[in-house]
């Protein structure tokens, strides 16, 4: 059996290395478009940016790790197109590979910002190791940095480059800092890190044109012209799909897939962030840009290529670290919750109760200690009397 | 090597660690059935503290990234870490808690 993974990222490789520990006799080939080894990206906007060459949250290993493994490794190979018909894929240099089964684990790409002048080269956008490279090579004291979007990344990138000395402004047209993944009141609080810190949050703020001058860029926002030495543009991912769309694989923003990984074609599979997963809970499918969908995710496409069923079925969580404060966010977060606060000294952990009393999704600042807690509260779906949620003397653990 | 009070016996609550600083290292002090237990308090994976951790049925699990780890043996349960802790001798001595560094 001949197993070919396009994409040599962290759902390539999780891919690759457990499939190795489920079938010893597995042929399998990890091809990768960077010249890096595979490596997991939640460094980029924070460590790497502060200096630190290897951080062991990179999780990259040399090449020998993967010769050990007997994963065939090659790097610096873009595939340029998928024969579902003859079963193989081509590279860029002409090179036709033939496979049984296929995994197409291609990541996504940060967007960019669809107005003039974004071409300019003092506009970034950060999602490989080289974009971080090419970003902390940049960042100098004084330097005025202007960060188009108030997500995860922008703001990562935010608090790095205050600590680093430059002069940093976040405009986001929404009116709150991750608004996608917190509520208000987390908002709020982590407003308050980044202004206290001296960066300027700029809300409600969208960003129309950027006129390139010799000596700046200018920004034009609904709030005037502002002057920036660089912009960081951090308004989300889109998924790397088009090369299983024009092979005929069903994509809808995302591959679409099974809990298994499995596409529309019955030799492909699709892991990590380019695929859109089947939800038996939620009742959709749903594509997920975390490091958690990269790491777990390739489990069921590892066991699928091997025969077993092992959907991918996970709680969704992320986090976010930022100023030394550890953030982590779990399960649902959208409209019709009322968010409870439990707090202790500098943990905090926010609670989103619906109608029935139904924990359903929860924010932990600096109390990771609860996301286990947590988990199994969110799933096991019981409503909780409130004055028990909010009692400082019953632990989280005794209401799983 | 030298054996370094952690804290009275009785001061000890289950799943709740003491945490003692040596030099560079700091350590993790475990109340567990069977007795005491001295693990690293760093994980292996990125820069956490376990002792910061959720703690059950003698494991105890990164705050950050839920690496788990044995806290009899320091043995590495799960991904994200791949390196075990460090493990320590304990004793009770005059009933208070050592362990052995």
């Amino acid at each position: 059996m001949r197993t070919v993974i396009v994409g040599a990222g962290q759902a390539g490789r999780r891919t690759a290395e457990l499939l190795r520990g489920l079938d010893a006799g597995h042929d399998i080939l990890l091809l990768g478009e960077e010249a890096e080894p595979p490596y997991d990206r939640p460094p980029l906007s924070k460590e790497i940016l502060l200096g630190e060459e290897h951080p062991r949250g990179l999780m990259q290993r040399d090449a020998e790790a993967y010769d050990a493994q007997r994963i065939a490794l090659r790097l610096g190979e873009r595939v340029a197109g998928i024969d579902l018909g003859a079963a193989r894929v081509e590279t860029n240099a002409g090179e036709r590979i033939a496979y049984d089964s296929l995994v197409v684990a291609t990541g996504a790409r940060a967007r960019n910002l669809p107005i003039p002048g974004a071409d300019d080269r003092r506009v970034l956008t950060l999602r490989s190791m080289a974009d971080a490279r090419a970003l902390r090579a940049r960042l100098r004291p004084g330097l005025r940095l202007a960060v188009a979007g108030a997500g995860l990344i922008g703001l990562e990138v935010a608090a790095a480059a205050i600590q680093l000395g430059c002069a940093v402004t976040v405009l986001e047209m929404g009116e709150r800092a991750m608004a996608r993944c917190v509520p208000e009141a987390i908002s709020t609080r982590i407003e308050a890190w980044h202004r206290a810190a001296g960066v300027v949050l700029e809300f409600g703020c969208p960003l129309t044109a950027i006129r390139p001058e010799s000596d700046a860029l200018h920004l034009v926002t609904s709030r005037g012209v502002i002057a920036a030495d660089l912009l960081l543009v951090a308004i989300g991912a889109i998924p790397n799909s088009e090369l299983a769309r024009e092979a005929g694989i069903a994509v809808e923003d995302g591959i679409l897939a099974d809990a298994s990984g499995r596409t529309s074609h019955p030799q492909v599979f699709a892991a990590g962030e380019v695929a859109r997963i089947w939800q038996e809970a939620a009742g959709r499918h749903i594509r997920f840009e975390t490091w958690q969908v990269a790491q777990h995710q390739p489990v069921a496409v590892a066991n699928a290529l091997c025969g077993a069923q092992r959907p991918y079925a996970e709680l969704p969580w992320h986090w976010t670290d930022q100023y030394g404060r550890n953030v982590q966010i779990l399960g649902a977060h959208g409209a019709g919750l009322d968010w409870l606060e439990r707090e202790d000294g500098e943990r905090l952990a926010s609670l989103g109760v619906d109608a029935e009393g139904r924990v359903q999704g929860a924010v932990l600042i600096d109390n990771g200690r609860e996301a286990t807690p947590l988990r199994r509260i969110i799933a096991a779906g019981r409503p909780i009397e409130r004055d028990r949620l909010l009692d400082p003397s019953v632990a989280l653990r005794q209401l799983c | 090597m030298a054996w370094h009070d952690v804290a009275p016996e009785g001061d000890f609550l289950e799943e709740i660690p003491k945490v003692v600083q040596v030099g560079e290292d700091r350590v993790a002090v475990f109340r567990l059935d069977d007795g005491f237990y001295a693990i690293s308090d760093v994980c292996t994976h990125e820069y956490a503290l376990l002792s910061e951790g959720f703690c059950e049925d003698g494991k105890v699990e990164c705050p950050l990234h839920q690496a788990c780890f044995d806290i009899r043996t320091g043995k590495v349960l799960n991904e994200p870490a791949e390196i075990d802790v460090e493990t320590y001798p304990t004793r009770v001595e005059g009933g208070v808690v050592q362990f052995q560094l």
